[in-house]
């Protein structure tokens, strides 16, 4: 079996998606992140079998105003993420500029608004072990949640600058793909710590 | 390279080897069945591995590939694994199902709470003043299930009785029970079988299991209240307890002291051990351990105290008419 | 060059050239700058290894402290104040600081050689796992050298070790430890499986990878899903220790119990991840040692891929003594059991692949016939203690740290030890000395068996774990002794191993591209591999790459020579997909370590370290992802090429 030579000088250098490797490392951290996430979530429900109600006796449920304006936020924001990202696989340098800058917009908005979701939960972490369950919740998606809006600062700013390269256009659709991860664990999240106990 | 069992049989009270109830008998033939099994296996294995390796004849390799007797051979060792773990789990769920099933009325029920490095024993009663509260030694009825209903003061413990049955944990905010029926009498030591801090290691339990009218009398006696001596010195020994700082920690039922942080004292001289099991209750390890614990259990609970030879002896004397 | 060499048969003038335009583009700056800025997987490799055998060396120096304490009854050679923080440390040091990294560490120095790469995916991520790992480490002593060292055991239950029963900061040491390797072992898992995925030669489909490729794929997996397992139980320990959260206070609704669960889901996997990659080595030392392929390569793949699935269905069964519903323990019992059934595979394939196949009875294989040996006897244990019943009597007693030891020692090390001689020669260029080898053998095996046999005896007649001392009166004195003999006899093993690593360092053989006739591709570099691993990629056409060359030797030719240019293929069949650009040496990593290493070790003390060590570490991963001129200038380059 002969086989010849493999010349690979005309391949492309910059890719998209699973094709490349920058993706793989969103994704990656993806699942860390999202098992962690989840385990979260169990230890809340585990947590919630100690008590007959819950929330616990003499706390009240969570506020749902806030919580609520930013689920309608985040589903507004992936709007200017989706153009975002077409306009990165289009290579079309003007328009990305421009939605992902309207996406940061929407991602501080969702930053400002999660400072009132932590009140909106009418416990402190330190009260008893929902307390520490729920901050937990929302406090660690907020940690990537801030994250991501450095991420995406970063990025425009690159897009903007002298050291812009075409590899960029591809690691802007990593932090469009990483958005979406976000806004989609956030809604069972709303549904579980904002929702859940007028159910439980 | 195997050595048998048997070999290192150890006779003790507190060994697996050692059964005294049906619970621990159980477990101990299904440990045995298993080891058996075991050493066969493991014997045969390495054998196979021994022979492939030593073997002179070698088999070119795509023949070797495309061999049949090879494959069926792997087949049928995966088989024989399989099945074999399967009786083993069997095995164990049929043990397990037979000494879990409930002991029915008439147990014997007694509280045991976990404090660190030391246990809190107490029969209860329907009626209150039927209680007694003793420490770090159990009495049982020989041909009687015991339950012995498990918690914690503060951290996570494990009370292990070997010849009687299997740990169980003492685990803060949760309730635990263990049973067990001793079938013949004797004095089996439990220990202490989750790291619970400093003294873990010096952390036991007594369990005698005696003739059912001996624990009815030793129970009575252990209901009554401490009598007040009679001798001077015991008396004095009396004073010099009530007056010291041995009072913020200790009870003797039948005296103002109450306090129920260390080990209820008011039987102290009925017990073999004192410290959970570390030292023999004799009067000179009693005289050391109240000068100074911290030399014989580091880090325990229990200040040194200073007290004067006189004082020292009459405290002895009474605590000893403490039955 | 030999016959299976990777070069190209054509032009040896060609080929010298091209020698040098590798050699300048892809070697490491020299000096100690250099070395601390490399972005290479071999010089990272080699780092981690040596620094996870230091760390063995510790743990194993706490072990030989403990085993003299324990070798008479009532000893005061050691109190139990130290003792509680020797044992606490040598577990904590064996799992976190000594197993995980070691087989992370092989896979990054040979993954990317097996799969025929220049250099393991995220360069730069690779270093900073490295030295988050190393911070971690160095915290973990500081902390004993200090008294602060963990107390409550390598497993830290709560409530021992909470605020209210662990005043101080030793449980928070643990805690942070935890951080740092685990941080550590999940961008090692992460690299491994990019560079598994995206990195391989053409025509190295999945099912013509080697399989330790194989085993640490599966490994890797296994990190992901289980480390942040337990790094949410440490994060909400330091938390219930540093900002009242109340997760395992049970008077505020807390569980004590949610941290066992939460610990052993990890723990659990934790053995598998440790024990699975040195399935892999065992793997390829027995296929070179018999010179064919191993027996039955689908089947062996599968019970690699079934060992970490089952892995994550076994965790309860470390919670039998803790009242937990019966029904629910049963089904653990079955799955504790079935485990075994891959591992039995595996054993009975490698003994097919030796039998008829006169092997060659080298230091390697030695080893791995130990392995077979101990690790049976470790897997029955574990069958055993997989029953409920059994387990209430031996858990929590020195039949299971018998159990442990023969499938961590037996199961993982011993391999570990095979596979050090197998590819010492091609890390070094140097053979170690087979004789040598031979006494270390014995003797480790010898001590293995000595120390930790009568463990199982032990365990029975009632002595507990984790103990400081025993009564006389308990007749537990005589296989303590005889347990503390074999540990050192262990350790005459090792010294006699390191005394065989510095003697081949200065002097030992030459040792050749090939010196065991391996079928993987790292044999088919020089040794030790240049910077730039392979001369040419080559086009893999058969399972055992090496084996199945066919004479016109056929190689990847087109990617740049003159900048760090790798390939990156599809997943399933390696077909060429695009060209990368891998960075050169910076300096980065280690600035962003430190910064995590300021943020995670000032948490031990406020929670500012928060925000404020979020901030270092935000500006030293935005200077990380900022391209200087030169690396700009380089990409610009290669985008329009």
């Amino acid at each position: 079996m002969s086989t010849a030579n493999v010349d690979v000088s005309s391949l492309p250098t910059t890719t998209f998606s699973h094709r490349s490797l920058a993706w793989w490392g969103t994704l990656g951290f993806m699942v860390v992140e999202g098992t962690t996430l989840f385990i979260a979530v169990v230890a809340y429900f585990y947590l919630s079998r100690n008590y007959q109600t819950w929330p616990p006796e003499h706390i009240v449920q969570p506020s749902l105003l806030w919580p609520t304006v930013q689920v309608v936020l985040l589903l507004a924001s992936l709007v200017p993420t989706v153009l975002a990202d077409r306009a990165a696989y289009r290579i079309d340098l003007v328009k990305l500029r421009q939605w992902l800058f309207v996406t940061l917009v929407f991602e501080l908005a969702s930053v400002a608004v999660r400072w009132q979701e932590f009140l909106s939960l009418n416990v402190r972490w330190d009260t008893n072990a929902y307390g520490s369950s729920a901050w937990t919740l929302v406090g660690f998606h907020t940690t990537l949640l801030l994250a991501d809006v450095i991420e995406t600062a970063v990025l425009i700013a690159l897009l903007f600058s002298k050291r812009r390269l075409d590899r960029h256009y591809s690691d802007a659709t990593d932090v469009t793909f990483y958005w979406y991860f976000l806004v989609a664990t956030w809604i069972p999240i709303y549904v579980i710590v904002y929702l859940g106990p007028r159910f439980m | 390279m195997t050595f048998a069992i048997a070999a290192f049989q150890a006779q003790g009270a507190h060994s697996v080897h050692d059964p005294v109830s049906r619970q621990a008998l159980r477990i101990h033939q299904l440990g045995e069945a298993m080891y058996v099994t075991a050493a066969v296996v493991f014997v045969l294995v390495v054998a196979a591995l021994l022979w492939s390796a030593l073997r002179r004849h070698r088999m070119p390799a795509d023949q070797q590939r495309s061999n049949r007797s090879i494959s069926t051979a792997v087949l049928l060792a995966t088989a024989a694994t399989t099945v074999v773990l399967f009786v083993f789990l069997i095995l164990d769920l049929s043990v397990g199902r037979a000494i879990t099933t409930n002991p029915g009325k008439g147990a014997i029920q007694i509280r045991v709470t976990g404090h660190q490095w030391w246990w809190e024993v107490q029969y209860r009663d329907s009626l209150p003043q039927n209680w007694a509260t003793t420490a770090n030694e159990i009495h049982v009825p020989v041909g009687r299930p015991v339950v012995l209903e498990l918690r914690s003061a503060d951290v996570i413990h494990s009370l292990w009785p070997p010849n009687l049955n299997g740990k169980r944990d003492l685990i803060p905010g949760d309730e635990n029970s263990l049973w067990f029926q001793a079938d013949s009498p004797g004095v089996y030591r439990a220990q202490c079988a989750e790291f619970c801090g400093h003294q873990h290691a010096k952390m036991s339990l007594l369990i005698v299991a005696e003739a059912p009218e001996s624990f009815s009398a030793w129970l009575s006696r252990q209901r009554d209240t401490a009598l007040t001596p009679t001798d001077s010195v015991a008396r004095r020994g009396q004073e010099v307890f009530l007056g010291s700082t041995c009072v913020m920690c200790h009870a003797i039922a039948g005296t103002p002291a109450g306090s129920r942080i260390g080990p209820d004292l008011t039987h102290l001289a009925s017990r073999r051990t004192i410290a959970a099991g570390t030292l023999p209750n004799t009067r000179g390890n009693l005289a050391g351990w109240i000068i100074n614990p911290q030399a014989i259990k580091p880090g325990v609970r229990m200040p040194p105290n200073r007290l004067g030879s006189d004082d020292l002896q009459a405290l002895l004397t009474y605590l000893e008419t403490l039955e | 060059m030999t016959e299976t060499s990777v070069s190209s048969r054509v032009d040896p003038a060609a080929d010298e050239r091209l020698h040098q335009e590798l050699e300048r583009t892809w070697h490491e700056r020299t000096g100690f700058w250099g070395w601390l800025t490399s972005v290479d997987h071999k010089s990272i490799g080699k780092r981690y290894i040596v620094t996870a055998f230091a760390f063995f060396i510790l743990g194993g120096l706490n072990a030989a402290l403990m085993r003299a304490q324990l070798a008479r009854p009532e000893n005061t050679l050691v109190g139990p104040d130290l003792y509680n923080q020797l044992f606490s440390v040598h577990g904590t040091t064996m799992m976190f600081l000594f197993a995980v990294p070691m087989m992370t560490a092989m896979g990054i120095y040979f993954v990317p050689l097996m799969v025929g790469a220049r250099n393991i995916a995220y360069p730069r991520l690779n270093a900073y796992g490295y030295y988050v790992y190393l911070i971690g480490g160095i915290l973990l002593y500081a902390g004993l050298f200090t008294n602060t060292g963990p107390e409550a055991g390598w497993f830290n239950y709560v409530p021992l070790a909470g605020p209210e029963f662990s005043p101080g900061k030793r449980s928070d040491v643990y805690a942070q430890t935890v951080t740092f390797t685990e941080i550590a072992a999940i961008i090692g898992a992460v690299e491994i499986i990019v560079t598994i995925f995206k990195h391989r030669a053409p025509g190295m489909s999945l099912g013509r990878m080697p399989l330790f490729v194989w085993a640490q794929l599966v490994t890797a997996f296994m990190i992901l899903f289980a480390m942040p397992w337990v790094a949410t139980a440490s994060l909400m320990l330091a938390m219930d220790r540093l900002i009242a959260t109340h997760f395992f206070n049970p008077a505020e609704g807390g569980d004590t119990l949610l941290w066992q669960h939460l610990f052993w889901f990890f723990g659990h996997p934790e053995v598998y991840i440790i024990f699975v990659p040195a399935l892999g080595m065992v793997s390829q030392i027995v296929s070179a040692a018999t010179r064919r392929e191993i027996f039955g390569y689908p089947v062996m793949v599968l019970a690699l891929v079934m060992t970490g699935f089952l892995g994550f269905g076994l965790w309860v069964h470390h919670m039998f003594a803790t009242g937990v519903p019966q029904l629910g323990q049963s089904f653990f019992t079955a799955a504790s059991m079935m485990i075994a059934i891959p591992s039995g595979v595996q054993i009975f394939c490698w003994i097919a692949t030796i039998w008829a196949a006169r092997p060659r009875f080298t230091v390697p294989f030695l080893f791995v016939l130990g392995f077979v040996v101990l690790f049976i006897i470790g897997g029955f244990t574990g069958v055993m203690i997989a029953s409920v019943s059994y387990d209430q009597q031996v858990h929590d007693t020195y039949f299971i740290v018998a159990h442990l030891h023969y499938v961590l020692l037996g199961g993982a090390v011993t391999p570990l030890f095979g596979a050090f001689y197998f590819w010492f020669p091609k890390i070094t260029g140097r053979m170690l000395s087979e004789a040598l080898g031979r006494c270390h053998f014995a003797l480790f095996f010898l001590g293995v068996n000595l120390t930790f046999f009568p463990m199982h005896q032990l365990g029975l007649e009632g002595m507990t774990r984790r103990v400081y001392t025993y009564l006389a009166e308990t007749g537990w004195g005589d296989l303590n002794l005889l347990a503390t003999i074999g540990a050192a006899t262990i350790a005459l093993s090792v010294a006699l191993f390191l005394v065989n690593v510095a003697r081949s360092l200065a002097a030992g053989e030459v040792s050749g591209d090939n010196p065991w006739d391996g079928e993987t591709l790292d044999w088919g570099t020089s040794s030790p591999p240049p910077s730039y691993n392979f001369l040419h990629i080559p086009v893999v056409q058969g399972r055992s790459a090496l084996w199945s060359r066919t004479p016109d030797k056929p190689v990847v030719t087109g990617l740049r020579t003159d900048m760090h240019e790798v390939l990156v293929t599809t997943l399933m069949d390696a077909r060429p997909d695009s060209r990368h650009l891998h960075p050169r040496s910076t300096v980065m990593p280690l600035l962003a370590a430190l910064a995590t290493g300021v943020t995670f070790i000032t948490l031990i003390f406020t929670p500012w370290g928060l925000p404020v060590g979020g901030a270092l570490m935000t500006a030293a991963f935005v200077a990380w992802a900022w391209p200087d001129r030169e690396s700009y200038e380089e990409q610009r380059l290669q985008e329009s090429s």
